[in-house]
């Protein structure tokens, strides 16, 4: 399986190498060709299913300008249900607004703070699954495993606070106390989780794809014993463990009480974003780290130990994504339940929109988040499942993946001698990963 | 020796150690294990190797001939989906018929086959990074399927369809112990008996088995002799997915008669288990379906576990597989893969 790892790691490479103009140049066009594929989507989904109230009905009238009404009927092979321009209308404003009252003229922004406060903490999850994810990129590692150490990172945060509880005052000082000590369950559960797959690929050459991916299963499965068996809420009919205390959790500031987000968190995952890009930049870890995902071989004659970095860049990146299920367990949920959400799977899509780099990070989780919460809207306003996120965010990998087709696109249209600044552009950055800030 | 074979030799071992234990203590939990582990059992572990073993078969052409097909999960998942899907819609009220649920494969299969292409083009013709139009593959499918399922049924999971019928081999299925099992089985399992050889058959003796080859060893060598590299590697995608499609429309209309789109889908994982499975039997199609049909021996046997009610939890004993499959990893990480498998190649003609 070397070679996979060779293919990995070369594929990573290539992504950090292109230069940033490139990178969101791609970002934005993955974008709008993902919004313009999911728009066919919800047309075709809308021809599927059955409404009352069809927007585009079995026939169609199409009208000559100015005629008076003269036109063509145009026969249509059924009823479409769901309007895409509306779908995308309610998905992001019904990220922040009401919808139906919002307008720009006359401009009324209908700010509503439940749906700002939806997106926002949807934002902050996302701000550390896709950093947990890019640490483990920039190392040359694609650590798919983000979704069972945030689970497992959860769990031992609850566990954790809830066993310190009875020992601690309560109150404010308990907060000061607690809170703390669950971030730290979290990151250390969530840390030991990410090595290993970071020990098995240095050690025992496995893939850590495969392991990664296996490892969710077995910490879902893993979590779901721990607390049926020895953490149960007593008398509960789902699996869940006890609440942990009021005064033990992040409670929100400035939004409603039961909107479950905290400003200061966000600000917190803003500063660990510019914190990562710093320690990946500026320390001589991070570069080990990121020379190691671009030029495993030259790291390693340059005198890194690649086995090194490869378990403490899992680590780290399970420490991330550990603090991740802390903060989903302290500021969102207030206990563990089975069930939790895929934000490691979304990370992954947040990193690679973001090309990687930890400062571009907080726009694509800012997108995510933005989708996650209107997709709520479109479901209870318009009827359109919520799970259409989840086949935008496969759309948006799969255009991201593909530069060349963007490229190619752009052959066609751009002038000849602007056509050789794109191809050089899209070529090998001669700085490597230096240049991709 | 050869860690393959050791792990190998290592499993049948101690499953015959175990199996005389229980044989030798008829009262204790292995004992009863035991009692229950017969023809039922074997048949049950076939029909769960079904979509794990396809999907490594499938896997074995793409990777063979230099494309790295890492979104086979996502293939089991549409076909699964799409299966269920047109056979419930074709059906109607009246309730699906053996024909329609046959319907339901085919459709299943081309769906598969049409995903796969995507992959092609997207890999082939813009030259993406496999691995991450591999996952693009597998979160379409997982997004898709569920929003699919909301749409038809207004739920993520389909209501019960029915699973087609298993076919009796007259005088074969009377004979004892073996009869029951192979000769009374599902058309998935036929199926897939008849794949595995037939697989090992292409890639081994015919001329397009070299082409794949060399496909994923050497393109350049086999662009001088004049064969097109692209179409061998079109090919072996598309390949990959009907064959991944048999595999997923097997899981959903050969086993379970529904389609489940909560969490990661009823596929859950089976495809990256095969994936597992054919990197352990070393891009051999007999050693895939070896190393598949331990996964889903694995998995049945925990379905049994809870049968005799062992004492554990039934979660604990459902992470066995996956736990089976990073012990497995750990001991056999290193496998040969070919050499050009995940670059791209440009014929020199173009």
């Amino acid at each position: 399986m070397s070679s996979w790892r060779k293919r990995a790691e070369q594929s990573l490479g290539r992504l950090v190498e292109a230069s940033a103009a490139e990178r969101i140049f791609i970002s934005l066009a993955a974008l709008a060709m993902s919004i313009l594929v999911g728009g066919f989507v919800i047309l075709v989904s809308g021809f599927v299913a059955t409404c009352s109230e069809p927007f585009l009905a079995q026939r169609m009238l199409i009208t000559i300008p100015g005629s008076g009404g003269w036109g063509v009927e145009l026969p249509l092979p059924g009823s479409f249900c769901y309007n895409p321009i509306r779908v995308y209308k309610y998905l992001f404003i019904g990220a922040f607004a009401n919808p139906q009252q919002f307008s720009l003229i006359p401009f009324n922004p209908a700010i509503d703070l439940y749906s700002l406060a939806s997106t926002l903490r949807e934002t902050t999850m996302l701000l550390f699954t896709g950093l947990a994810v890019a640490v483990a990129f920039r190392a040359g590692m694609f650590n798919i495993g983000t979704q069972g150490q945030l689970v497992l990172g959860a769990l031992g945060s609850v566990i954790a606070v809830l066993w310190t509880a009875s020992y601690v005052p309560t109150g404010i000082v308990g907060g000061i106390i607690l809170i703390p000590l669950g971030l730290l369950a979290g990151a250390v559960v969530g840390g030991i989780y990410g090595a290993i797959p970071g020990a098995m690929k240095a050690y025992a050459d496995a893939n850590e794809v495969i392991t990664t991916i296996m490892l969710n299963f077995i910490a879902t499965g893993l979590a779901f014993v721990l607390v049926s068996e020895y953490f149960q809420k007593p008398g509960s009919g789902n699996v869940q463990t006890r609440s942990i205390p009021e005064y033990a959790t992040l409670s929100p500031a400035l939004f409603p009480r039961g909107s479950s987000f905290s400003l200061l968190v966000i600000v917190g995952a803003l500063i660990l974003a510019i914190g990562i890009y710093l320690l990946l930049h500026r320390t001589a870890f991070g570069y080990d780290l990121r020379t190691s995902g671009i030029q495993p071989k030259a790291a390693e004659y340059g005198g890194v130990d690649s086995k090194k970095t490869m378990v403490s860049s899992m680590a780290l990146s399970g420490v991330i994504g550990g603090i991740g299920g802390a903060i989903y367990v302290l500021m969102i949920l207030g206990r563990w339940q089975t069930g939790v959400p895929s934000f490691g799977f979304d990370g992954i899509t947040v990193t690679i929109l973001a090309g990687n780099n930890p400062l571009g990070v907080p726009l694509a989780a800012l997108l995510f988040g933005m989708l996650k919460s209107g997709s709520l809207t479109i479901d209870f306003a318009l009827g359109v499942p919520k799970q259409l996120v989840g086949v935008l965010r496969g759309l948006i990998i799969l255009f991201v993946a593909m530069p060349e087709f963007f490229r190619m696109i752009g052959k066609r249209w751009v002038t000849p001698e602007r056509q050789s600044a794109v191809a050089t552009d899209g070529g090998t950055a001669v700085e490597g990963g230096e240049r991709d800030e | 020796m050869n860690s393959r074979v050791r792990i190998a030799g290592l499993s049948i071992g101690s499953a015959i150690v175990l199996g005389v234990l229980g044989f030798i203590f008829p009262g204790s939990v292995l004992g009863r294990l035991v009692g229950t582990i017969d023809g039922s059992y074997a048949s049950a572990a076939l029909r769960y190797t079904v979509p794990i073993a396809f999907a490594a078969l499938g896997g074995i052409f793409a990777e063979k001939s230099g494309v790295i097909n890492i979104g086979l999960e996502g293939l089991l998942i549409i076909s699964a989906f799409i299966g269920i899907a047109v056979a419930d819609t074709m059906a109607g009220s009246a309730g699906a018929t053996q024909t329609t649920l046959w319907l339901g494969f085919f459709a299943a299969v081309l769906a598969s086959t049409l995903f796969a292409l995507l992959f092609a083009i997207v890999c082939i013709e813009f030259k993406a990074d496999q691995i991450i139009a591999g996952l693009a593959v597998w979160l379409i499918a997982l997004g898709l399927a569920p929003f699919g399922s909301k749409i038809i049924w207004g739920r993520v999971n389909s209501p019960s369809v029915g699973t087609l019928n298993n076919w009796q081999i007259p005088l074969l299925a009377d004979i004892p112990v073996v009869g029951p099992i192979l000769f009374d089985a599902n058309p998935t399992v036929y199926m897939l008996l008849a794949a595995v050889p037939l697989t090992w058959f292409v890639l081994n003796e015919t001329a397009f088995g070299r082409w794949v080859k060399a496909s994923g060893e050497n393109p350049m060598a086999l662009d001088t002799v004049g064969v097109d590299v692209r179409r061998v590697r079109y090919a072996s995608v598309l390949l990959s997915g009907v064959l991944a499609g048999i595999g997923g429309a097997g899981l959903s209309l050969g086993q379970a008669g529904l389609f489940n789109g909560s969490g990661t889908t009823m596929v859950d994982g089976r495809g990256w288990i095969g994936i597992t499975a054919f990197l352990f039997g070393n891009y051999n199609p007999l050693g895939a379906f070896g190393a598949s049909f331990l996964f889903a021996s694995l998995d049945a046997l925990q379905i049994r576990l809870q049968q005799v009610g062992f004492q554990l939890p039934n979660e604990l004993i459902g992470i066995i597989p996956y736990v089976t499959v990073i012990v497995v990893l750990a001991f056999v990480g290193r496998t040969r893969i070919p050499d050009a498998a995940g670059e791209h190649y440009e014929s020199g003609e173009e």
